[in-house]
């Protein structure tokens, strides 16, 4: 597109039809067109992105449509509704058919047997327990960097931090578990993790060995990734020898 | 520069050169009108180009292109918990509010003798018509929810969502999942009962135990050291005060995203 385009002179009497008052007067265009500093920047950035779309939609795997894909209503407004009303009645029914108990009020006098967060904070209430990992430093005459409560908290926010980061640490367009078994068994490992964790932060109550328990905490993750990994490979051989099948089936070795 | 109004436009004449309909030159009429004061017009061109942008042409899903609905329409009751734990959400909220025309944040002793806090509570499950079925569905909506908060992180997790584009919306993800660990923390505490009272003796722990800014996370989140009165009182005006406008924004800015990016197809 060239500059003098804009400059040609309308002939065919199409147009708006809306004309300057003055020369003074900015003319639509101009007005648009921000002729300094940032948004002078901005513009030439939005019309760069305009014509990149442009060009974008012109590519040949763009499908021309009037209408997006599915009629918004009904169709796709009955859905959300019947999804909608199965998800509000099965809480409905679920809160009928387990109603809530109500403990003793709160007496600072009374320690309970039992002190627990709700189900979902388990895990990081077991964090909180992991006091046995903190290392006794012999640079220190053996004693610990920090508190074991700091190092349960702290464990927190590493727990928390990692799984933030896992967009910038895995990259690439795979999507698929099986085309990312290590990512994959990262995952078993820290689905698994959260179980055994939460395991551990009610060891009082699990029937097991605390020891043991600690040490399963650890252990059971690893297994299970090793094994995801493993099975996961083990189906993508199979995968790849369906490609190569379907690849050679195309083309015949001569 | 002088009072005097400049010559305007003569829009009358120009509407008067051309035949319109009525219902034409009364919109004509009603849009000048509204321009000559708002000046409409630039709102307009956002409009004419919102319109623009719904009604553009989309590219084939993944799905679409491949025709891989045949292969993956098992998987697409997991796309839905999202949605699921919006509509969780909605419900907690709803039955929440119900719930706070009558608890009361009052009074936190822990003798082991009802509080009032306590007490409205006890009044709400056993005298308020419906009342228990109310506490029920609140905390079964937040129960819910978090669970379907986990398992999407899980899903979106194991289908590689998170990528290229979308890694923004993973960390906003995040903040919302502790968001709502925070929403059930501070509910749990409510009540006052006993549960409540010992994790909130964790929580005053837990943030104690932070170096260097613990005494003073500590001060603000549970007014003190000891649990008290100020700490139900904060724990209150988190749970229906802060966290409510904070999460329901954050939730907004996330699926906006998800609405823009579209959704992460299986491939």
């Amino acid at each position: 597109m060239s500059d003098n385009d804009t400059d040609d002179v309308r002939t065919d009497g199409s147009g708006t039809g809306i004309v300057s008052p003055d020369d003074e007067t900015p003319a639509w265009s101009e007005r648009k067109e921000r002729t300094q500093g940032l948004s002078r920047l901005t513009y030439e950035y939005f019309e760069r992105a305009r014509r990149e779309d442009q060009d974008l939609r012109q590519q040949s795997d763009y499908v021309e449509r009037d209408v997006l894909a599915f009629p918004a209503w009904p169709h796709e407004m009955m859905r959300n509704i019947a999804l909608t009303s199965f998800f509000v009645g099965m809480i409905l029914f679920v809160s009928a058919t387990l109603p809530p108990e109500m403990p003793n009020p709160a007496n600072s006098g009374v320690t309970p047997a039992i002190i627990l967060p709700d189900w979902y904070l388990y895990w990081s209430f077991g964090l909180l327990k992991l006091g046995p990992l903190n290392p006794e430093l012999s640079i220190l005459g053996g004693s610990k960097l920090m508190a074991d409560r700091t190092y349960g908290v702290l464990a927190n926010v590493v727990v928390v931090g990692f799984v933030a980061i896992v967009p910038f640490l895995n990259k690439g367009s795979a999507r698929r578990p099986v085309e990312q078994p290590f990512w994959a068994a990262v995952g078993m490992s820290g689905v698994i993790f959260s179980l055994t964790i939460a395991a551990l932060s009610i060891k009082n109550l699990a029937p097991i060995a605390p020891h043991l328990l600690f040490d399963l905490t650890f252990l059971v993750p690893i297994v299970s990734a090793t094994i995801t990994y493993a099975v996961l490979k083990t189906m993508r051989e199979g995968y790849m020898f369906d490609l190569n099948r379907r690849y050679y089936r195309l083309r015949p070795p001569k | 520069m002088s009072l005097e109004r400049k010559d305007e436009h003569d829009h009358k004449g120009w509407m008067e050169s051309r035949e319109l309909t009525p219902i034409e030159s009364v919109y004509l009429t009603v849009l000048i009108w509204l321009d000559r004061r708002l000046r409409v017009v630039d709102y307009l061109e956002i409009l004419e180009d919102l319109y623009y942008k719904v009604n553009m042409q989309m590219p084939k899903s993944h799905t679409e292109q491949y025709n891989l609905d045949n292969k993956f329409w098992y998987w697409y009751p997991l796309y839905a918990l999202g949605s699921f734990s919006t509509v969780a959400y909605v419900v907690a909220a709803i039955s929440g509010a119900l719930l706070g025309f009558y608890y009361a944040p009052a009074a936190a002793a822990a003798d082991g003798s009802p509080t009032v806090a306590y007490d409205s509570v006890m009044l709400i499950m056993g005298q308020l018509n419906l009342g228990y079925f109310l506490r029920s569905v609140h905390r079964w909506a937040a129960q819910i929810m978090v669970a379907a908060v986990f398992l999407h992180m899980l899903r979106v997790y194991f289908t590689g969502a998170y990528k290229e584009p979308r890694e923004l919306n993973w960390l906003i993800g995040i903040i919302l999942i502790s968001l709502t660990l925070v929403f059930g923390y501070t509910g749990y505490l409510l009540p006052w009962s006993q549960l409540s009272f010992w994790a909130g003796q964790i929580g005053v722990e837990m943030s104690l135990s932070i170096p260097l800014i613990g005494e003073w996370v500590a001060q603000l989140m549970f007014g003190g050291f000891t649990l008290s009165q100020a700490t139900l009182q904060r724990m209150y005006i988190l749970h229906v005060f802060f966290l409510p406008f904070i999460t329901t924004a954050i939730i907004a800015v996330h699926i906006g995203i998800v609405w823009m990016q579209g959704i992460a197809e299986p491939h």
